[in-house]
């Protein structure tokens, strides 16, 4: 499956708001929201992404067609860290342990801001770390 | 309304974009490699896992993750090029599958390409989607070599 770039960098603006909010807030349901958001495309594919769908009805119309597509692969993967982070978050707020809130919804406001303003995909950077170190953990 | 909240979100944003513009700045970029990097009697080509042809000058060893959408770009740019100049190859290494190449190299990041002369020395390298034509002019010494 291939994306509209333009779209997963209006899905990462959005993201960057609503996290910005949480942290301004402290708001755990929002960041269980938020967490949902991630669940749906990291789960199900990017297809059910609230965020993308939103741009497919409202903006892509007025932008025209893509001059170039993106793979979903890397995107989706992007989807499922955001969900950990913003699961953990939401966890955190909503018992008590707000340090934990905060300090995970930073993480995702980080790699959303990146993804956002700069194009740089911090997930998909992770994932050869994360392939890294479970193979050094295995023959260590 | 969190008053620390307010002061992360303003801190997070300031860290993202020292972090988006160093990334920027530097990627595509071709670098010399730093002496903590290098591997010394490992020659790229055993690690691509293949030996030079008479006519090969230069390998574009190309690290890669599965979920990486610089790395195909960068596969796709590098690919063409090996195409286009006599002596120049191009093999990709998915970091997922190979760890034990990334470890050796001592790659951080994907996508990152390393230039290995035909008797295996290294040459430089290149984070991120490489500049063509930077690319081409640090490696025509090496590519003239045949002429």
């Amino acid at each position: 499956m291939q994306l509209d770039p333009r779209g997963v960098r209006f899905a990462a603006t959005i993201t960057t708001v609503v996290l910005a909010f949480v942290l301004i807030t402290g708001s755990g349901w929002l960041a269980f929201a938020q967490a949902i958001v991630f669940a749906l495309p990291a789960l199900f594919g990017m297809r059910f992404s609230p965020y993308g769908a939103l741009f497919r009805t409202a903006v892509a119309p007025r932008l025209g067609p893509p001059a170039e597509t993106e793979d979903a692969a890397p995107v989706r993967f992007s989807q499922t860290v955001g969900l950990v982070f913003t699961v953990v978050a939401a966890a955190g707020y909503l018992s008590g342990l707000t340090a934990v809130g905060i300090v995970a919804t930073a993480f995702a406001l980080l790699a959303a801001f990146l993804n956002a303003a700069f194009g740089f995909c911090l997930g998909c950077e992770m994932y050869g770390f994360i392939a890294r170190f479970r193979t050094a953990g295995r023959t260590a | 309304m969190s008053v620390v909240g307010i002061i992360v979100v303003l801190a997070v944003l300031a860290v993202a974009t020292a972090v988006g513009l160093v990334v920027r700045a530097r990627a595509g970029r071709v670098r010399a490699t730093r002496p903590t990097e290098s591997v010394d009697e490992t020659s790229g080509w055993a690690l691509a896992g293949l030996a030079p042809d008479p006519d090969d000058r230069v390998l574009l060893l190309q690290l890669s993750s599965p979920v990486c959408a610089p790395c195909r770009q960068t596969a796709a740019a590098l690919t063409e090029l090996a195409e286009q100049e006599t002596g120049l190859r191009h093999v990709e290494i998915d970091v997922a599958e190979d760890a034990e190449t990334a470890r050796t190299l001592h790659v951080m990041r994907t996508p990152t390409t390393i230039a290995f002369a035909r008797d295996g020395r290294e040459l430089l390298r290149v984070s991120g989607v490489p500049r063509r034509q930077e690319l081409l002019d640090a490696l025509d010494t090496e590519l003239a070599a045949r002429r």
